[in-house]
């Protein structure tokens, strides 16, 4: 060991902070799922409140509105699916036996989403996240 | 005085030294690269316990604070307690952009977002390497409270030895309105 090595191990602290990076390193979140599955809802509630809109203004919100419930909701999909897919194992499946159906119904209910404009499956999308984010949290309590 | 006596006052001294600035100070060996090229793995960091009141921690300081494992982790200041944020391949403070010459990479997709306020006690916390730090855009604002350190020096290894504070913050101008990112409400016209 030369003298270098020998005064790194001599100052090293005894504590590692993380400036950590994420997916590569197994980290997942369902948060972005959650904040997603939320944007969908309010875009919801938003494209209710504008109505039928009577000009081009009105018309220019609604777009907007529109895509970022299509976007939210493919968000929605893309991170529900990469948890399910790369952080669950079978021993979680065995906690979780309806896991599968689960996911399969958020799948359902985003595409719903998208294809309209109904609060009440925004709210189910929303509900059905929330619950996939509290089975992700239990797998690690 | 003897010398014994000399020496063992002096002994004493220099713990109570250390005592003090261990109350004050503690160390840190970093790990992963997040906040590349700030900082790099396995440096080594002091960072100071006196963390100022919400309100006084500057924009551009360094912290270290828990992540939802326990394990401890340093992130930018980037967003103050009551500013709007938007996160999308720049970053957006009140509607200005803000100058990050510290920032590498572009945040990726799935990362924007919007905040319309934060908190009179949140901040908004980013690593520097933009592509591969879980952060704020992920985990949402973070208060004050759990903040636990400020970075001050990098005493490891020898060639970047000196202080790191928080770098002058440079707002442009306002921004046209134009895509919202992901989560932000728009405005009604």
């Amino acid at each position: 060991m030369n003298i270098r090595t020998r005064v790194a191990e001599l100052l090293r602290p005894s504590l590692i902070a993380h400036a950590h990076c994420d997916i590569p390193c197994g980290i997942y979140h369902p948060h972005i799922a959650q904040q997603g599955a939320e944007s969908v809802e309010r875009m919801m509630v938003l494209i209710g409140e504008l109505g039928t809109p009577g000009d081009a203004a009105g018309l220019n919100s609604l777009a907007r509105y529109v895509a970022e419930k299509e976007k939210a909701a493919e968000l929605v999909k893309h991170e529900v699916r990469i948890i399910w897919g790369d952080y669950f194992k079978p021993p979680h499946v065995e906690m979780f036996p309806d896991l599968h159906e689960k996911v399969w119904n958020i799948m359902k209910l985003a595409s719903t989403c998208r294809q309209g404009v109904g609060l009440d499956d925004a709210k189910a999308l929303r509900a059905a996240v929330d619950e996939f984010a509290d089975m992700f949290w239990k797998t690690k309590a | 005085m003897r010398p014994f006596a000399a020496a063992s006052m002096i002994a004493l001294g220099a713990l109570a030294l250390v005592r003090a600035l261990r109350r004050r100070y503690f160390r840190v060996e970093v790990a992963g690269d997040s906040m590349r090229p700030t900082l790099l793995p396995g440096e080594y960091l002091l960072l100071s316990r006196a963390v100022p009141s919400a309100g006084r921690l500057g924009a551009g300081a360094i912290v270290l604070l828990q992540d939802a494992t326990g394990r401890p982790i340093l992130k930018r200041v980037v967003g103050l307690p009551g500013e709007s944020l938007r996160v999308g391949t720049a970053v957006f403070v009140n509607r200005r952009r803000l100058a990050e010459p510290y920032a590498i990479g572009e945040s990726p997709l799935a990362q924007h977002r919007g905040v319309n306020r934060l908190g009179e006690d949140e901040y908004f916390l980013i690593g520097d390497n933009r592509e591969a730090s879980t952060d704020s855009r992920d985990f949402g604002a973070v208060r004050h409270e759990r903040i636990e350190g400020v970075v001050r020096f990098r005493y490891w290894p020898p060639r970047r030895v000196g202080p790191i504070g928080a770098p002058h913050r440079e707002l442009g101008q306002a921004e046209a309105s134009g895509e919202l990112p992901l989560g932000m409400i728009p405005p009604r016209n």
